[in-house]
């Protein structure tokens, strides 16, 4: 097998995919331009695609993604990719890649954690996005996401998101076989920590969640209306736009009240994606409490896993890994 | 990429992984240490399985690997013989590597001294050469002073040797850079005439000029009391070193840092 690569301080990576499981591999050295600032990168609405989702799409969906086995996610994907037009990814994106170039920064990726935890230095989610993925940004989670399916099945190593206030990542034993491939498969990006915190904040209070509410959570991590968050961006316009057009929160109007005020509500997608276990989970590791600390919202939980349990005897369970993040 | 880890899943077991995270963690090992890291892995995950053989049990990892741009690549250290394996990225040079440590300008400084061993005669730079070039380095202006700290610091990673004032690749970096080396060089790079990898480091023949590596020379002409060049067929007129023997090293009972100054005393 030959690797063609040209050095380039370890910033740009060229190679060429020879590997004949690649598909659609042009096979031609792809030559990454030096990547944007990570504010830049993060703000932007993430496609939760697994492969080139833009809406101009000629390429037929890639082969590759669909072996992943989150069925679900890629069918919502492509529904996504179809039904609505968000602006930014039509303007934004030049070209979508080939499969086969974002599954070499998937590997590029891999490499660079594995060195980097080799050397004990701190894996950053912007020096990842800066060092590797570059001008792929846009394809960002669905290349971290099958980096750590990799790290997983190769290395039985799980790629957790430590900490969601520094952004660092760290590269952790993974438990056993059986977990691997659910742990990796349940990776996603550091946005979902945020939204996470906003979906735990309306359960928890079992109605909408006003938005001053949200913003006094959200101080928590250092995030205000006004200010532009290095990783983040511009906070107000994620939670209040992107989120919603990506139908993980409703924000809507609260009626009667004067002067104005907004509320919001899980979306349609946090509703089939993210399960109230999770949510539990995900508060008992921020707050240090049991779970059953919330003792209703608990058995809530507990009731829907159940119903899910029931209904689908022999599905892929999303584990509790996405608090792990 | 999928299809060839499917393909194989049943290889790749808890004890491989393990050895994968153990072996990537440690850098570079030698033979002795990737058998010993070996059997732990077999201790810690298959008690009762037979130890696959080393060779084996490396190909089964690397067609894994393969579809990943990465291998379990084997060298031999060019001064003694003594085997050494590290996990190698194939897709991207491993200067790469070495950049997630290093500042720019000590990227430089190390692209410098490695072209200076590669154009000298004995595969060696002494440090004031490479020192000298200090002022021509790309990026944050370096002080000598600064630079002497910067080559140790790449000697205690493992990516340069140092004897005596002087500066050679150290085994690792030939494993990891040899591809990249040379598409570099391709002029000025020298390769052994027995086993046609790159070489730094190595005896000549006085009248053709074609090199091998010591280990080479060793095997090539052992129990052969009249060496003779296998290009010209003059006489080879340097000292025939001796084949690397595993056991007799673990007779002779010779700690880790003993070995380290033999390696460094036998050039």
């Amino acid at each position: 097998m030959s690797e063609q690569s040209k050095d380039l301080s370890g910033l740009n990576f060229a190679g060429e995919a020879t590997n004949s499981e690649m598909h659609d591999s042009p096979g031609v050295p792809v030559e990454v331009p030096p990547p944007a600032s990570p504010a830049e990168n993060l703000a932007e609405p993430q496609s939760p695609a697994l492969g080139p989702t833009a809406a101009p799409q000629a390429v037929p969906p890639p082969q590759a993604p669909s072996e992943e086995g989150d069925p679900k996610a890629l069918q919502q994907a492509e529904e996504q990719g179809r039904a609505h037009q968000s602006p930014s990814a039509a303007q934004l994106c030049p070209v979508p890649p080939a499969p086969a170039q974002l599954v070499q920064k998937a590997h590029e990726l891999m490499w660079y954690v594995l060195v980097k935890d080799q050397k004990k230095m701190i894996i950053w989610f912007p020096d990842m996005v800066k060092d590797v993925i570059g001008n792929y940004k846009k394809w960002c989670r669905s290349i971290l996401r099958r980096t750590s399916l990799i790290l997983a099945r190769v290395f039985g190593l799980h790629l957790r998101l430590t900490s969601l206030h520094t952004l660092e990542f760290a590269l952790v034993k993974a438990l056993d076989p059986e977990e691997l491939d659910r742990v990796a498969l349940s990776n996603r990006m550091p946005m979902t920590g945020l939204l996470l915190m906003i979906l735990s904040l309306i359960y928890v209070k079992g109605r909408g969640a006003r938005e001053s509410a949200v913003w006094n959570v959200l101080r928590i991590l250092g995030l205000r209306p006004w200010k532009k968050h290095s990783t983040f961006g511009d906070v107000r316009k994620l939670i209040t736009e992107e989120f919603v057009q990506q139908n993980y929160l409703k924000y809507q109007r609260v009626p009667y009240v004067e002067p104005p005020e907004y509320e919001f509500f899980w979306g349609s997608r946090a509703s089939r994606e993210i399960t109230k276990m999770q949510i539990m989970e995900f508060l008992a590791r921020v707050f240090k409490k049991d779970p059953q600390a919330w003792p209703s919202r608990y058995r809530e939980a507990l009731e829907e896993a159940r119903a899910l349990r029931e209904a689908n005897p022999g599905a892929y369970c999303p584990r509790s890994s996405v608090s792990e993040d | 990429m999928h299809s060839s880890t499917r393909r194989a899943a049943g290889i790749m077991t808890d004890v491989h992984r393990r050895f994968l995270q153990l072996l990537m963690t440690h850098g570079v090992l030698e033979e002795w240490e990737v058998k010993r890291l070996q059997k732990h892995c077999y201790k810690v995950h298959d008690r009762n399985a037979t130890v696959e053989k080393l060779e084996d049990f490396i190909n089964n990892i690397n067609s894994v690997l393969e579809s990943l741009y990465i291998e379990i690549k084997k060298g031999v250290t060019e001064d003694d013989g003594r085997p050494i394996y590290a996990l190698v990225n194939l897709a991207t040079t491993s200067i790469s590597k070495m950049a997630t440590d290093f500042a720019e300008n000590e990227l430089d400084l190390f692209r410098k001294a490695l072209e200076l061993i590669i154009d000298s005669e004995t595969g060696f730079a002494s440090s004031t050469n490479i020192l000298n070039l200090v002022d021509q380095l790309k990026g944050k202006k370096m002080r000598k002073k600064e630079a002497e700290q910067v080559l140790q610091k790449f000697v205690q990673n493992k990516w340069l040797i140092e004897k005596e004032g002087e500066f050679t690749l150290h085994g690792r970096a030939i494993l990891e850079m040899e591809q990249y080396i040379r598409e570099t060089y391709p002029d000025s790079v020298k390769i052994c005439n027995i086993c046609h990898s790159l070489l730094i480091q190595g005896q000549s023949c006085e009248t053709c000029g074609i090199k091998m590596h010591l280990p080479c020379v060793a095997k090539y002409f052992q129990s052969n009391s009249e060496p003779h060049c296998p290009h010209c067929n003059d006489y080879w007129p340097h000292e025939i070193p001796e084949v690397f023997d595993p056991e007799k090293e673990r007779e002779a009972g010779i700690s880790k840092s003993n070995r380290r100054s033999l390696r460094s005393r036998q050039h």
